[in-house]
């Protein structure tokens, strides 16, 4: 080999828990490149690049700067080499100015004292440059809580720019910035590549990689794919890379394979046997609904449904949930409940109304882990058994709790023992199964499978499809797209804060879902697929028999 | 990404924002200040007499020296419930070693200082590095230091230099009491540090910690520091203490921390840290002086002293937070899961 890379990673593996999010990665980039990193939800992209600016320490692997091995034990010493990230939203100090926003960790000093001249000095020509991205003004003295969310992102940008780097890391970076501000960030990425900097790009929206990055390294189940150059790649080619193939990915883990076909079985039996009568007026219908990250969505389900909200992580699924939850703002349009426009203002008006919600993260807000399991059925309902509105009986408590177990099939030793002494799986159907009592007519879900194992994740799933086949309309949202494909009988596409596509019936597999995620025509799909479906990756390695457990392919895993 | 938040906050013009967070707590201390003052003047007789003056400063000082030192521990994001009993414990080393001896002042004060920023490098470092939570942390750490106090000196007593005393009750120019100047000297020397990196760090770290962390600044260095200077100038207010009493007392601990926290939220700190100010928390302090004057010159009956006093407390912080806390709520959620 002639003269090292300028970076280079080099079998990074990390797992959170049971979760691998990176297995054995390697990453090659050249300075003076701007260098994208691709891959769908919880491939490790954003991962890998939080092991380089040391917010994440791994598990095992190398990373070389210039040759030289890089070891951060946190943020200070990867700046001190010269790398600088630009985050989504968790570096600025909202009391500050942008100034002090620019400048903390490096202020220079006179005489011990902060030399508020050469902190202008040195913030304001970036703050200049990027003036257009404020609306024309230069905001050294504002505060950055003041501004709005793409002016916030803006400094940050401008943030890593004062520290000089060498390598600057763009996380997500264009996702709250209007048209505008992107055109002034990829002409300073431009100038900064001139200056033989190495810009490291992620980004969910393919067109942004084609008009600025020269390489492009696709990432997918925590390892890398293929590096490929940017100019010689077909928009189709990127896409197929990132979806791979559905049979590749799972036989490399054959236990765990066998684990899920359980899923698809159990759940899928019951939710499209049940099947929407496609005639039937929809049970909830959303009209044009504006609000947080939420730019006119429309949507209808009817009843016996599962619908999946399916996209690329942070689009709005969330803050529609919230909304219709009565949780989150709402600005704008109508929501209709069997026919009648409902507006909930708080989580206990939906419930009233007719709603429930399951969120992923059952310890905060699904359950209260250390109560007994008796006290978590019976919370969403208990007014309704309570005589007079206040007296419970605890004979009608624990009838109407365990004819709920039994209908959801927990297993448990007392119904007085914590939620906390039971299973992953058993908790999650405790947070779907306690609101089966309030006879829900929508169900809203927020990725609730999160971190859970993929017997609980099935289990779980049979619940939501007893939930729908009792009526209700299920709502999932989710960032696992084999999870959508295995529940939903629908899935629509969320990209920024809008329904970008409908994916259903033949369609609904997880490549579509990817594609379309990156927003992506069906179109561009088919062809990658019709075309070369033989050669599906350019690697020859995809036969799963052959392969050595090397550190490049160890067992993969879904998400991160 | 959290389902379960508040529904948004209200979308102000940012000018009117910002004039409502920055400005109001300044303008709130300062109503309090001049209503206070005002009062005094009116129902307490000699007021603004050089005598009255050198009396009422002697006994601001104390009290608006922890008040600074809260502060500063408050700004960083933590907080010190042994603050009170570090005064006492340092006050109590420094009477000890003093035995009324002026020779023996410099010693003394030397011993006494070096107490109190031991023990706040010592809730520092349990604070930062054992990352214990600092209300709990410093609630036992405070029993420590208050039993130690009774162990230096079991009642109140020892005798303080007389040229510390003496001094503390000079009047400079007719109507400059020394403690005045003391109290000055305190603020020109927090808008020192206010203006090294340390003093943006500590609002960095309050403000936002995984900003800071991830801004490259040295988050549990400012941490641990914050806590030392805090005991530091907790010890300077037992040097106060101690040349207005004339004696040592090791038992007014709690009753100290808590004045402390009264007085910074009265000048408008924010008690979660990285908004606020070492001045409000110095005014805050001389208005909760007075109040306490205003009560007993108001001819309240000794017994009910304690509970009129308590009311007016509640009524000025509702004050100062009514003001202030327009901002606070809005940052308040989206800071909520650190």
């Amino acid at each position: 080999m002639d003269s090292p890379p300028f970076l280079r990673m080099s079998g990074v593996r990390k797992r959170y828990g049971g979760v691998t999010a990176l297995d054995g990665a390697d990453f090659e980039a050249d300075a003076g490149t701007v260098h994208a990193v691709l891959g769908p939800n919880g491939s490790g992209k954003s991962t890998l690049l939080k092991v380089l600016t040391g917010v994440v320490g791994p598990d095992a692997g190398e990373v070389r700067l210039r040759g030289e091995p890089l070891r951060p034990r946190g943020p200070r010493d990867t700046l001190a080499a010269g790398v600088a990230s630009v985050y989504q939203e968790l570096s600025l100090v909202e009391d500050f100015t942008v100034l002090d926003n620019l400048l903390l960790g490096v202020e220079p000093t006179r005489f011990g004292l902060r030399d508020r001249r050469a902190a202008t000095a040195r913030a304001l020509p970036w703050l200049e440059r990027f003036a257009p991205a404020f609306g024309g003004r230069v905001p050294v003295r504002e505060r950055v809580g003041d501004l709005d969310p793409g002016e916030r992102q803006v400094v940050e940008v401008c943030k890593a720019l004062v520290r000089d780097p060498q390598v600057l890391v763009l996380d997500e970076a264009t996702a709250s910035l209007r048209r505008g501000q992107v055109e002034v960030l990829f002409e300073v990425v431009t100038d900064l590549r001139e200056r033989g900097v190495l810009v490291l790009f992620i980004t969910h929206r393919l067109a942004e990689i084609f008009s600025v990055c020269d390489r492009a390294t696709v990432m997918r189940n925590g390892t890398d794919v293929a590096t490929v150059t940017v100019a010689d790649t077909p928009e189709r080619e990127l896409v197929e890379l990132m979806s791979g193939q559905p049979q590749a990915r799972s036989s490399a883990a054959p236990a765990r394979q066998a684990a899920l076909r359980t899923a698809p079985d159990t759940a899928g039996a019951a939710a499209p046997a049940v099947g929407a009568d496609p005639s039937a007026p929809p049970r909830l219908e959303v009209r044009e609904l504006t609000g947080d990250r939420l730019d006119g969505v429309s949507l209808h389900v009817r009843a016996g449904e599962v619908l999946g909200l399916g996209g690329l992580q942070g689009q709005g699924q969330s803050e529609l949930m919230a909304a219709l939850f009565g949780s989150g703002r709402r600005t704008g349009g109508t929501v209709l409940l069997n026919g009648a426009p409902v507006r909930p203002r708080s989580p206990k008006q939906a419930v009233r109304a007719g709603f429930c919600y399951v969120p992923g993260n059952r310890g905060g807000q699904g359950l209260a882990l250390g109560r007994p399991i008796l006290e978590n059925f019976a919370l969403p309902s208990v007014g309704r058994r309570a005589a007079l509105g206040v007296a419970l009986s605890r004979r009608r408590e624990v009838a109407a709790a365990r004819s709920v177990a039994e209908r959801i099939n927990t297993r448990y030793g007392s119904l007085d023992d914590p939620v906390s002494t039971l299973s992953g799986g058993n908790q999650q159907k405790i947070v779907v199964g306690k609101w089966f009592p309030t006879e829900p007519s929508v169900v809203l879900m927020d990725d609730p499978a999160k971190g859970i194992d993929v017997g609980a994740k099935a289990e779980m799933f049979e619940v939501v499809a007893e939930l729908a086949a009792s009526g209700a309309a299920v709502i999932v949202g989710s960032s696992d797209d084999r999870e959508l494909v295995e529940v939903c009988d629908r899935v629509l596409v969320m990209f920024e804060g809008r329904v970008v596509d409908e994916v259903f019936g033949d369609r609904l597999t997880e490549d579509t879902l990817i594609a379309s995620a990156m927003h992506i025509t069906g179109a561009d799909v088919a062809a990658a697929h019709s075309g070369d479906a033989a050669a599906e990756l350019p690697e020859p390695d995809h036969d799963p028999e052959a392969r050595a457990p090397g550190p490049d392919h160890g067992p993969e895993e879904g998400g991160a | 990404m959290n389902l379960l938040r508040s529904p948004g906050t209200a979308d102000l013009p940012s000018p009117v924002r910002s004039v409502l967070s920055v400005r109001m707590p300044t303008v709130a201390v300062g109503l309090l200040l001049l209503v206070t003052v005002v009062a005094s003047a009116v129902l307490q007789p000699g007021f603004f007499s050089p005598y009255g003056l050198s009396a009422s400063f002697a006994t601001f000082l104390p009290l608006a020296t922890i008040a600074a030192a809260q502060t500063i521990i408050v700004l960083g994001g933590g907080i010190d419930l042994s603050i009170g009993t570090v005064v006492t414990l340092s006050s109590a080393v420094s009477v000890v070693l003093m035995q009324g001896d002026d020779g023996r002042l410099p010693l003394a004060l030397a011993a006494g200082l070096a107490t109190g920023a031991a023990c706040g490098l010592f809730n520092g470092l349990v604070v930062a590095v054992l990352r214990l939570q600092p209300i709990v942390a410093t609630f036992a750490t405070s029993s420590v230091f208050g039993g130690l106090a009774l162990l230096v000196l079991p009642t109140p007593g020892g005798q303080a230099a007389p040229v510390l005393t003496g001094t503390y009750r000079m009047v400079l120019l007719l109507y400059v009491p020394i403690p005045a100047i003391l109290l000055l000297a305190l603020f020109l020397g927090w808008r020192l540090l206010r203006g090294t990196r340390f003093g943006q760090h500590l609002y960095a770290v309050g403000g936002n910690a995984d900003a800071a962390y991830t801004s490259a600044v040295p988050v549990s260095a400012v941490r641990v520091l914050s806590y030392t200077l805090g005991g530091l100038v907790a010890a300077l207010a037992g040097v106060a203490l101690l040349a207005d009493a004339g004696a040592g007392d090791p038992t007014l601990g709690t009753q100290l921390t808590l004045g402390s926290i009264a007085a910074l939220v009265i000048g408008g700190t924010r008690l979660r840290g990285g908004s606020g100010g070492v001045g409000g928390a110095l005014v805050g302090a001389v208005v909760l002086s007075l109040i306490q004057g205003l009560v007993f010159f108001a001819g309240v009956p000794t017994n009910a002293r304690e509970f009129v006093y308590g009311c007016i407390i509640i009524a000025a912080i509702a004050l100062a937070g009514l003001l202030t806390n327009r901002n606070g709520s809005a940052a308040g959620t989206t800071g909520g899961n650190r």
